[in-house]
């Protein structure tokens, strides 16, 4: 055994003065290498998996590319391409839509059943089990069934229009350019509502009682309640599921290919299904890391302005 | 010496971006170590990756061929099309490529060119020196699709060809006292007798697939001008040709016109809008040769209208005023094979590829009716009704072998502009005249 605790007496004594024991070189030396072979694992697979990729995608980028042949360097020419792109505007549009179109409504409809969930309904369990079971089924799945749903000729819904007359339900949403990509976003908010709900749950849960019976004793009721006491407790929960809805809008790839393929004529097109068109149906791999580049530094981008805006301890509601 | 926190986050990252970046610089080189682990490194093993056939019928094959060679493996993964895009290319990239590939003509065997084996001593080892005289004319000229000029080589072999055309129902058209339409008028007409019999849709367009559009394009293309648009992708005509818009124009009518159903952009081919076909929702649908599988007898189920073609008849897309007095055939590859450079025993890659192309194996594959055979005079072993054999020849010896056609752009850059420009012209968001020139912008960008 290389060094025991005890070995160790320094670490952790308590800081009396403004001077610090100098602590033996050797021991210091053995003392870092097991700290780096604890880490060593963790660095090999960050760097592997994590950093291996993004240069990988960030030196493709800068190549006309098929990824297979010899590419050819063309310096910050995909860049420049990308931005002047008018459907790689069409997604950066369509991803805000997406982002401020679901999150705030997953949370506002997640948080009402919650809150409806939370009582002593009868059947509770069922109800939770049954709004929750949209987000364990596959997107390939939703999107074939929800495709079938809205299909104007033979749909559900466009057979209930046709036999109640409720025009709105026979419309043509996900062929139409101006309406399908709030189709697939309402079809996504469908879909993860449950994934919501259940956070909120787990927040309710935690709320501390005496603070809400003391509101009701101090006369807050209904409304008055939820919007000056639980919703203000329940911030760690409703910043999780910003930062979770912000990266998610940012991945989404599935869904929105299984019902439009980004169509029709790009009108519902994300970055992640640009990316895929590009690399690997048009052999643009270099164009497709371009857009994989950006989308990364959207991603990260607003990752750290979240953490930098609410603090790195927002998610376990830790205020130090 | 104590460097500042952030100098040493900055060395930190430095020292891991140096690390990434030694990792990641083969990025976009050719050949890293290219045959080290190619192919399937053992000499009686052949590894096949493709999306079709599908996977029953490929472990038929399988067996077919390793019952008469018991001491060959065949390693085999058959995947959805779009996730066989991302396995090739990512094989093929670190050189792991599978010994045999499932290839599409023009752009993706483009594409892995130079991984490939030129395939004709192969073909002359096996089948004799006039080997090309086996194969429908049209399936080895897409087969070379695409390669630079002065090569002649075949790096890829069609196992199965198809044309595109229409298909009906012919129940709900006997029903409704309908002909297949013949011209477009017929068509139109046929349309509104259909509509006015029933719920069913009677020209069910599943618009929402890119290459669905292109070629019900390229029908009306050619029966318009028979050749023009291939012209146009070649720079000889601009695509603002009249010819070629007034061709956009038609596929503009078919949704202006009623002609196609409501939402046909959201419509999927597979599996929507086929389900529908074969529960007798619709009446006309355009696919192509392949629909004749739904009757492939090894089929657990088989819906009635499929059983032995009894409720389908194939057709051509309708002449138009004006166009080729007769409708064009347009067709071409399925899936042709390929073999990689680095497969570990060639021969023994041959030996499979030939055997499935037109050996046993492609007589297993021929017995389901999953397409038509690339080869001449290769015809199922039983047929569970006349009226399959009826469509079956009409489709193999009257139609494929007049395939003028391609049903593809060599280009999937122009693939694609087609298709957008397609999707803008249904959605009513560009003119005929401005998805041409939508088509040409993107041509001129290529060069």
């Amino acid at each position: 055994m290389a060094a025991s605790t005890s070995d160790v007496p320094v670490t952790h004594a308590p800081r009396v003065t403004g001077t610090r024991p100098r602590r033996p070189a050797r021991r210091l030396t053995r003392e870092r290498l097991v700290a780096l072979g604890f880490i060593a694992p963790a660095v090999v697979l960050f760097a592997v998996f994590i950093v291996y990729p993004i240069v990988f995608n960030v030196q493709s980028s800068l190549l006309d590319w098929d990824g297979v042949s010899a590419g050819t360097p063309v310096g910050l020419d995909n860049y420049r391409d990308l931005f002047a792109d008018p459907t790689f505007h069409t997604t950066l549009r369509n991803s805000a839509y997406w982002i401020v179109l679901t999150i705030v409504p997953q949370a506002a409809l997640g948080f009402a059943l919650a809150w409806l969930l939370n009582t002593r309904l009868r059947g509770r369990t069922v109800y939770r089990t049954l709004f929750f079971l949209p987000a364990v089924l596959s997107p390939v799945v939703v999107g074939i069934v929800w495709q079938r749903l809205l299909d104007p000729f033979n749909g559900v819904l466009a057979q209930l229009g046709r036999l109640t007359g409720i025009d709105v339900l026979t419309r043509s949403y996900l062929s139409d350019p101006s309406t399908a990509i709030f189709a697939v976003i309402v079809v996504n908010v469908w879909m993860w509502t449950g994934f919501s709900m259940l956070f909120y749950l787990a927040g309710l849960q935690l709320v501390d009682h005496s603070v809400v019976e003391a509101a009701r004793i101090d006369g807050a009721t209904g409304w008055q309640l939820i919007r000056r006491i639980v919703l203000p407790l329940l911030k760690p929960t409703h910043l999780a599921l910003l930062l979770l809805g912000i990266i998610g809008s940012l991945k989404t790839f599935e869904l929105v290919w299984v019902l439009t393929e980004g169509g029709p004529n790009h009108a519902s097109e994300l970055m992640p299904t640009y990316l895929f068109k590009q690399a690997f149906q048009l052999q643009s791999f270099g164009y497709g890391a371009t857009i994989a580049v950006v989308l990364l530094v959207v991603a990260v981008g607003s990752s750290l302005a979240m953490l930098r805006t609410f603090g790195s301890g927002f998610i376990t509601g830790d205020r130090s | 010496m104590t460097l500042p926190t952030t100098a040493r986050r900055g060395i930190q990252a430095g020292l891991a971006l140096c690390l990434g970046a030694t990792m990641a610089a083969c990025a976009g080189s050719a050949d890293p170590e290219e045959s080290a682990d190619g192919g399937s490194g053992d000499g009686q093993t052949v590894s096949f990756r493709s999306w079709s056939p599908i996977e029953q019928t490929t472990r038929q094959m399988i067996d077919s061929f390793t019952e008469a060679n018991p001491d060959v493996t065949i390693d085999s993964t058959i995947f959805n099309y779009p996730e066989y895009l991302v396995d090739l290319q990512t094989r093929a990239s670190s050189g792991t490529m599978p010994d045999i590939v499932g290839l599409q003509p023009g752009a993706l065997t483009q594409q892995y060119r130079e991984k490939l084996m030129p395939l004709e001593e192969c073909a002359a080892r096996v089948w004799g020196d006039d080997w090309e005289s086996k194969f429908h004319p049209v399936g080895l000229e897409q087969a070379r699709m695409g390669n630079p000029e002065g090569d002649e080589h075949y790096y890829a072999l069609p196992l199965l060809v198809q044309t595109v055309n229409l298909w009906a129902n012919s129940e709900l058209l006997d029903a409704a006292g309908v002909e297949p339409p013949a011209t477009w008028d017929d068509l139109k007409a046929a349309v509104a007798t259909l509509g006015d019999a029933g719920d069913a849709a009677p020209f069910l367009l599943p618009a929402k697939d890119g290459w669905l559009r292109n070629v019900v394009f390229l029908q009306i293309a050619n029966n318009l001008e028979p050749g023009r648009v291939y012209q146009a992708e070649n720079g000889e005509v601009p695509w603002t040709d009249a010819r070629i818009v007034e061709a956009f124009d038609y596929w503009s009518r078919l949704f202006t016109e009623g002609i196609a159903q409501d939402g046909a952009l959201a419509l999927d081919s597979y599996p929507n809008g086929v389900n529908q076909f074969e529960a007798g929702n619709a009446a006309m649908i355009p696919l192509g040769a392949w629909w004749i599988q739904q009757s492939d007898p090894s089929k657990t189920e088989i819906p009635p209208l499929s059983d032995g073609m009894s409720g389908y008849e194939p057709f051509l897309f309708p002449t138009l005023p004006g166009g080729a007095p007769e409708s064009q055939l347009v067709g071409g590859i399925d899936v042709a094979l390929g073999i990689s450079t680095d497969a570990a025993n060639p021969d023994l890659a041959c030996d499979v590829l030939t055997d499935w192309i037109a050996g046993d194996g492609a007589q297993v594959l021929i017995n389901t009716f999953n397409d038509l055979p690339a080869v001449t005079g290769l015809d199922p072993e039983e047929f569970t009704s006349d009226k399959q054999e009826q469509i079956w020849t009409q489709l193999t010896q009257d139609w494929m072998p007049e395939v003028q056609w391609s049903r593809y752009f060599e280009s999937p850059q122009i693939d694609t502009a087609v298709a957008d420009a397609l999707a803008g012209v249904a959605a009513g968001q560009l003119t005929p005249q401005q998805a041409a020139e939508s088509v040409q912008a993107v041509q001129d960008q290529q060069g």
